[in-house]
């Protein structure tokens, strides 16, 4: 079912959470599928979160910060950026599609990029299926 | 001054060897004694962390005077019960049975509900049996000889296992899961079994279940919880939990060697007049006990366990202390 | 960087040693002249299958060290970094054991000046419970009767207490499932050139050994020692040289088939079903070293109910922490109660971070691995 589909978002305080609030006073209609989480950086991030996620029961991962050069602490996202190739170079071993852990620079102007985004996860996820881990 | 040296893990009757890290005269950790023919240096959890007994030892007291006040007790007293169990060495058993022998004391020793048999599988017996017959998560419980499941399992074996649970990691390697009653797992393993399979268990349901083992006709390791169980029993027969609990009830005075009987029994111990522990460290039979006196671990002895393939294995004092060895404080109750 | 062949001056050294014993007359001056406190180093314990770390401090018990154990597969990166940090110690060191060294300089775990270390070519290490098994099956000989052995030009040869030799050709071992360790069949480190200096076999004549000097806290010891008058040396001719090169040539490139045969493997192990969370495999990495503060002691992942755990909540933290500097010195792979091979993902992702960044893990002179640095670059 496309609409149990589990979505975990953990999100910039100062960019991407406020790229999802543009979206949603702006009242754009997008899947509902996604629980966000607010951090203050994509920075403090690590790929235990996201692991963490996926055993509890998320089919898919969205990581949500500044754009490159953006960052409120200077260097958060270029450090998550790296850490992200190794949550796919990790999530490929244990049998789980790279496709269900998707990362994006929205600013909180970007309303629109987030619900597409948004759009295009669940596409992703629903062409996926529920994550079974053995 | 860093030093590293043999021992063997008392945690169960496998017999895995371990080495223990010494610095500066202390035991700082474990290292794994990888020529040992057993575990190959692969220690579980409750084997690494088996040398926190040493490094939670009661401080040293006036051993002395405790035991004068336990033999002024033992003079008086009458209905005196002896617990002897799996974790003291081969020797320290022969003194403990001759002790309470001589004084007419009755011994409870109890062997996980399970009884001696003289002969056993081998751990290769294990790895090389077309079929493997499994009672309780001994992957879980007993990793080393899981491992040996293991390898049966890879050299083409067939695993039946019998597990009191929903799921276990036992189960994940079982061609065959069972989990309603251990009786029930020998009546379908009856018409399975042959020559060549190994009955490889850590538990029964009741003593029932040995007449149906004892009916199977294949070979059998029972393994217990305990690191010289297998020697004890060649020295003391077992009692069965119910026999445990017709000796309780008869008892006045516990004289407890080095065993947690409060933690394996659910008995009511408030009714005895007087428990009496000998404990290298704390437990819950050393917390409702009256007099406590602190004895060595196995790590400031010499001595020999026997594991559960009938092998006697020694070991040597890997750290001097001062405190009383079982054998000492029998020599010394003994006047 | 530079080259030269030596041997011991000192004639029971000389006989007890590997290669001439310069190993031992290095580590023997390092004692005398009290650069060093005590040394680490591998020693028979109950006969040749059982060597385990000795820390000598008086030269005299250096002797007992002597000869090298193929047997014997340690690790002493943790053991300096819990045990041995303020002291001023010289160890000997198998590739593996230099990158873990190497790894836990960088993070602070050992003081890079208190520490001497005399690298030791390698090969690769058997395991001795098996390797005993492989002696009883490949050789006509009884285990008891080794007295010592070697890894020489792709045979593992035995010496008999007669004083008879046996070789087995290591290749037919391993297509046995014998031999070398797995993670030692794929290793392509097989000279620690971060230790001060690299000795071996390899290129040098016999009763010598093949010293790669490589920085100048190396040149000084061997110097120390000549000037002792323990150490003889001389410089290699250019075919040693270029034979030594071969010899590793040929090593890295077996290494490199056999990653290639075995890293497609590792999405489809099954072996995590019997994992029985028992942190054998963390708590001996040389990496790890957080201990108790170890994010998978945290509540939310500390989870005993949950046996096996889920692979990815388990070995997949514990591969986002470290596996960038996994030095695949097979530790895990050897203390797993359920042999689950636990170094083959560790050391594939290794290769895999590689790709993306170059880097091998205590082998790059990088200062952190790229994952700590604040580098503004994306990968």
């Amino acid at each position: 079912m496309a609409d149990d589909l589990k979505i975990v978002g953990l999100l910039c305080n100062w960019c991407c959470y406020g790229g999802a609030d543009t979206a949603g006073t702006a009242r754009m209609q997008y899947p509902p599928n996604i629980r966000i989480i607010r951090v203050m950086c994509s920075g403090r991030i690590s790929p235990s979160m996201v692991f963490k996620a996926f055993q509890e029961g998320a089919d898919g991962v969205f990581v949500g910060g500044c754009h490159i050069g953006d960052c409120h602490y200077d260097a958060g996202n270029y450090k998550w950026s790296r850490r992200s190739k190794i949550v796919e170079d990790i999530l490929e071993e244990f049998g789980i599609e790279k496709e269900r852990f998707r990362h994006e620079w929205i600013s909180a102007s970007e309303g629109e990029k987030f619900k597409t985004t948004m759009e295009e996860f669940h596409k992703t996820l629903s062409a996926l299926g529920p994550l079974e881990l053995e | 001054m860093l030093e590293i040296k043999h021992t063997l893990c008392p945690s169960c009757s496998v017999g895995c060897g371990i080495n223990v890290v010494l610095n500066d005269g202390e035991i700082v950790g474990t290292f794994p004694y990888k020529r040992h023919p057993v575990n190959a240096g692969k220690n579980c959890l409750n084997g690494r962390n088996s040398i926190d007994c040493y490094k939670n030892k009661f401080d040293d007291v006036d051993a002395d005077s405790l035991i004068s006040d336990i033999s002024k007790e033992l003079n008086s007293a009458s209905d005196v019960t002896v617990i002897c169990s799996g974790n003291s060495s081969v020797d320290e058993i022969e003194a403990i049975k001759e002790f309470a022998q001589s004084k007419g004391y009755n011994i409870g020793f109890y062997a996980d509900n399970l009884k001696n048999y003289d002969d056993v599988a081998s751990y290769d017996d294990v790895e090389n049996a077309e079929k493997v017959f499994v009672i309780g998560d001994l992957l879980y419980e007993n990793p080393l000889i899981g491992r040996r499941i293991v390898h049966a399992k890879q050299n083409g074996a067939k695993i039946f296992a019998f597990v009191n649970a929903e799921a276990s990691v036992t189960f994940n390697i079982a061609d065959e899961c069972f989990n309603d009653s251990v009786a029930e797992f020998l009546d379908a393993a009856k018409d399975n079994i042959d020559e060549s399979s190994v009955l490889v268990f850590n538990q029964i349901d009741s003593v029932d279940d040995l007449d149906k083992i004892d009916a199977l006709g294949c070979k059998l390791l029972p393994v217990f919880s305990k690191s010289n169980s297998k020697g004890a029993l060649s020295l003391l027969e077992p009692k069965s939990k119910e026999e445990m609990f017709e000796l309780l009830d008869n008892t006045k005075v516990l004289l407890v060697f080095n065993d947690d009987i409060a933690d394996e029994l659910e008995y009511d111990f408030s009714k005895l007049s007087k428990i009496i522990s000998f404990a290298p460290c704390s437990n819950k039979t050393t917390e409702i006990s009256d007099i406590v006196v602190p004895i060595k671990t196995w790590l400031e002895k010499d001595g020999s366990f026997v594991n559960a393939m009938g092998e006697t294995q020694s070991f040597n004092a890997a750290i001097e202390s001062d405190a009383l060895s079982e054998i000492e404080v029998i020599e010394k109750l003994n006047g | 960087m530079s080259y030269v062949l030596a041997k011991s001056q000192n004639e029971d050294i000389h006989k007890a040693g590997e290669c001439g014993g310069a190993v031992t007359s290095i580590l023997k001056y390092l004692l005398d002249e009290e650069i060093v406190d005590g040394v680490l180093a591998i020693s028979p314990c109950d006969d040749v299958y059982d060597g385990i770390p000795t820390f000598v401090t008086d030269s005299q018990d250096l002797m007992k060290t002597a000869g090298s154990y193929h047997c014997a597969p340690t690790m002493i990166g943790d053991l300096v970094q819990k045990y041995l940090f303020d002291k001023k110690i010289a160890v000997t060191a198998k590739p593996c054991d230099m990158r873990a060294i190497e790894e836990l300089i960088i993070r602070h775990k050992i003081n890079k000046d208190n520490i001497y270390v005399i690298g030791l070519n390698c090969g690769g290490t058997v395991p001795p419970v098996a390797g005993r098994k492989m002696i009883d099956l490949f050789y006509e000989a009884d285990p008891d009767d080794v007295v010592s052995e070697e890894i020489d030009k792709g045979q593992f040869i035995i010496e008999l207490a007669d004083g008879t030799e046996e070789a087995v050709k290591i290749h037919d071992l391993e297509n046995e499932g014998y031999g070398r360790r797995t993670n030692c069949q794929r290793c392509d480190v097989k000279i620690p050139r971060k230790a001060n200096i690299a000795c071996g076999n390899w290129g040098a004549e016999d009763g010598w050994t093949f010293i790669e000097i490589n920085d100048e806290k190396g040149q000084e010891m061997i110097d120390g020692a000549k000037k002792a008058g323990i150490l003889e040396t001389k410089n290699p001719a250019e075919p040693a040289i270029e034979g030594r090169k071969k010899v590793e040539g040929i090593m890295i490139k077996m290494a490199n088939k056999i990653q290639d045969k075995m890293y497609p493997t590792v999405s489809e192990m099954d072996e995590w079903n019997r994992c029985i969370s028992c942190y054998a495999c963390r708590d001996v990495c040389p990496i790890c070293w957080c201990y108790e503060n170890c994010e998978l002691n945290k509540p939310f992942f500390k989870d005993e109910q949950n046996v096996p755990p889920t692979p990815i909540a388990f070995q997949g933290v514990r591969l986002s922490h470290m596996s960038f500097s996994c030095v695949d010195c097979g530790q895990c792979d050897d203390v797993c109660p359920m042999d689950i091979p636990v170094s083959l993902i560790f050391d594939k992702l290794q290769k895999k971070y590689f790709n993306r960044t170059g880097y091998v893990a205590g082998v790059s002179d990088d200062i952190k691995p790229p994952l700590y640095s604040p580098e503004k670059t994306e990968l």
